[in-house]
C-alpha cells in the first residue's frame, strides 16, 4: 500500500461539521445526549475540544475585520506524523504506524500510561479515565485497508477534505495555495509536507499556518532525545556490570588478615592468616 | 570475639523495607522501559507491574520519611555520617579507591571514620537521586495536575534517573553484600544482626572502631 494522506483545504471548508458526525457515526463515538452536558460558549465550535469520544472537530477561528469577521476553519484531528512522537514515548509498543503512514493505537494493548498526551505536539490523544485507555483517530485505517475513504472525507460535501496517494494530495495541495495566491489570498501556505518527517494529513491554510492555529515547524519535545539516552543507559549499566566483574576477578582470593586494637595501649595488630 | 553493634533493628528494619520496594520497582519499572518485554508479557502482566509499582512507590517515598518521624536522631546520625567535610584520610581514600578496587592486595587503604569518604558519595548520590526519581514518578502518576513540558521532563528524567540509580545500585551491592572480595561478610551489617567483628571493623573503618572500642557502649563481647 503505498502511502495516502487526508487533504484538508480550508478555502472550501464552510465548517458544516459533517465530517465530525460521520467520524462518530463510523468510530461509534456516543456524543452527550443532554443540552446540560454543553457549556454555552459564543463559539460555534462545538464540541469544544477533542476527548477520548471525539477524535475530530472543526476549530473555529474568528479573527475581527474593519466590518465583520474572518472565520479560519481549522481541521484539528491527529496529523498521523512520519516521526510520531506518540509512538516514541508508548510504553508498550501499542502505537504503531501501518503500512499507509496511518498512526494507530492498538486498544488492546494500550496501558493508559498517558505518555503519548504528554509527548504529541498538537496535544490529540486523549485518555478515557473510565476505561484506561487513550483515544486518537486513526485515519479509519479499517475502511483505508479495504479501498474506501476515510469517513470525515466520505462526508465532505464541497470536497475540502480529499483522501489519496500523498504524493498526488501534496501536488493538489500545492497548486490550490498558487490559486489562493493568485486570488488575493498572500498568506496561502500548505502544511505537512516536511514537518515531523512528512505528515498524513496534508493542510492548505488559505489564510496563513498561524491564522488557523497550525503550529509553524512543531518539534517533538524530549520524546526523541530520551529515547535515545535509552539505550546509552543501558550501555552503561552493562559497563558497570563488567567493571565490577573485572574487580571481582582481580579481588579474587584477597586475605586481608585479622585485625585487633588494644585500646589501653592504643594498639594496632594485624595478623596474617592462612590462605 | 568482640563486635560492634554497627546499626540498630530499626535501621535495618527500614533498609530491609527499601530494598524490597526498591527492587520491585525496578524489575516493575524495567517492564516499561523496554517496550519490548512489555509486548511480550501482555496487557494484563503489565497493568499487574505498574500497580505493584505504584504500592512500591508508596512504600518506597513513606518508608524514609515515616522513619526521621519516629526517629529523628537516627536521621541526623545517618545524615552525618555521609555529608561530612572531608580529611587527608578520606581524599586519599577517594584517591586510591578505582586502584583498590581492581588491585586490592597492593593497595593500603588510610583509616576512615564512621562511613568511608566513597560510601558517602555513592550512599549521598542515591539518596538524591532517589528524592528526584520519587518526585518525578509523582508527576507521571498525575499528569493532570502538571504542565506537558513539566510531565515531558519527568518522563525522561524518571528514565534517566533510574539508569543512575542503577549503576550507583550495583555498585552498593557489590560492595555492601560484600561480593567484591575485601567487603565480605559485610552483608550482615545490613541484612543480618547489624553488627560487625573487631577485626572487620578496624579494616574498614578504623578510626571509627578504635573510637568505639575505647568507649565500649557498642561494643559486644562473646
Amino acid at each position: 500500500m503505498a502511502e495516502t494522506a487526508i487533504l484538508y483545504d480550508s478555502s472550501k471548508c464552510t465548517a458544516c461539521k459533517g465530517c465530525q458526525v460521520a467520524c462518530k457515526q463510523w468510530n461509534q463515538l456516543p456524543s452527550p445526549l443532554t443540552n446540560d452536558e454543553y457549556t454555552y460558549t459564543e463559539s460555534f465550535q462545538a464540541p469544544l475540544d477533542l476527548a477520548p469520544n471525539t477524535w475530530l472537530i472543526i476549530n473555529f477561528r474568528e479573527e475581527d475585520k474593519e466590518v465583520g469577521i474572518d472565520w479560519n476553519f481549522m481541521r484539528n484531528s491527529c496529523f498521523h506524523c512520519t516521526e510520531a512522537a506518540c509512538e516514541m514515548a508508548c510504553p508498550v509498543g501499542a502505537i504503531s504506524h501501518k503500512e499507509n503512514g496511518a498512526v494507530v493505537i492498538d486498544q488492546d494493548k494500550c496501558i493508559g500510561c498517558r505518555y503519548c498526551v504528554a509527548s504529541c505536539p498538537f496535544d490529540v490523544p486523549r485518555w478515557d479515565e473510565a476505561k484506561n485507555k487513550t483515544f486518537k483517530c486513526w485515519q479509519c485505517f479499517d475502511r483505508t485497508s479495504a479501498g474506501r475513504e476515510p469517513a470525515c472525507v466520505s462526508s465532505c460535501h464541497t470536497a475540502a477534505l480529499q483522501f489519496g496517494d500523498r504524493a498526488e494530495m501534496l501536488a493538489i495541495a500545492r497548486e490550490r495555495v498558487d490559486q489562493l495566491k493568485a486570488a488575493g489570498y498572500d498568506k496561502a501556505e500548505m502544511y505537512g509536507e516536511k514537518e515531523l518527517g512528512g505528515l498524513h494529513t496534508i493542510v492548505v491554510a488559505h489564510r496563513g499556518l498561524e491564522a488557523h492555529g497550525l503550529i509553524r515547524d512543531p518539534k517533538i519535545g524530549l520524546t526523541d532525545f530520551w529515547q535515545f539516552l535509552k539505550p546509552l543507559g543501558g550501555l552503561g549499566i552493562a559497563a558497570t556490570v563488567a567493571g565490577l566483574g573485572l574487580s571481582y576477578f582481580m579481588a579474587r582470593g584477597y586475605n586481608r588478615g585479622e585485625y585487633s586494637y588494644d585500646e589501653k595501649t592504643d594498639t594496632l595488630t594485624v595478623k596474617e592468616v592462612e590462605k | 570475639m568482640r563486635y560492634i553493634q554497627r546499626h540498630s533493628a530499626f535501621a535495618r528494619g527500614l533498609h530491609w523495607i527499601h530494598t524490597i520496594a526498591c527492587l520491585s520497582l525496578f524489575a516493575t519499572g524495567l517492564i516499561l522501559f523496554i517496550p519490548s518485554v512489555a509486548a511480550a508479557v501482555g496487557v494484563a502482566t503489565v497493568q499487574g507491574a505498574r500497580m505493584v509499582h505504584r504500592v512500591m512507590a508508596v512504600i518506597f517515598i513513606v518508608a524514609p520519611i515515616a522513619s526521621i518521624i519516629i526517629s529523628p536522631k537516627g536521621f541526623v546520625h545517618f545524615w552525618k555520617s555521609l555529608f561530612f567535610k572531608w580529611d587527608a584520610d578520606d581524599k586519599e581514600f577517594m584517591a586510591k579507591f578505582f586502584p583498590y578496587l581492581f588491585f586490592g592486595a597492593k593497595q593500603h587503604m588510610p583509616p576512615q571514620r564512621i562511613n568511608k569518604s566513597g560510601q558517602g558519595v555513592a550512599d549521598g548520590a542515591l539518596v538524591f537521586l532517589s528524592v528526584f526519581i520519587a518526585i518525578t514518578g509523582v508527576i507521571i502518576w498525575f499528569p493532570e495536575l502538571f504542565s506537558t513540558g513539566v510531565v515531558r521532563w519527568s518522563l525522561m528524567l524518571h528514565s534517566g534517573l533510574m539508569i543512575l540509580i542503577g549503576v550507583f545500585m550495583l555498585a552498593h551491592i557489590y560492595l555492601g553484600a560484600g561480593i567484591f572480595q575485601p567487603y565480605r561478610g559485610s552483608g550482615r551489617l545490613m541484612f543480618g544482626d547489624g553488627r560487625v567483628s573487631e577485626s572487620d571493623a578496624l579494616y574498614h573503618w578504623g578510626t571509627w572502631a578504635k573510637e568505639e572500642l575505647r568507649k565500649g557502649d557498642n561494643v559486644i563481647t562473646e
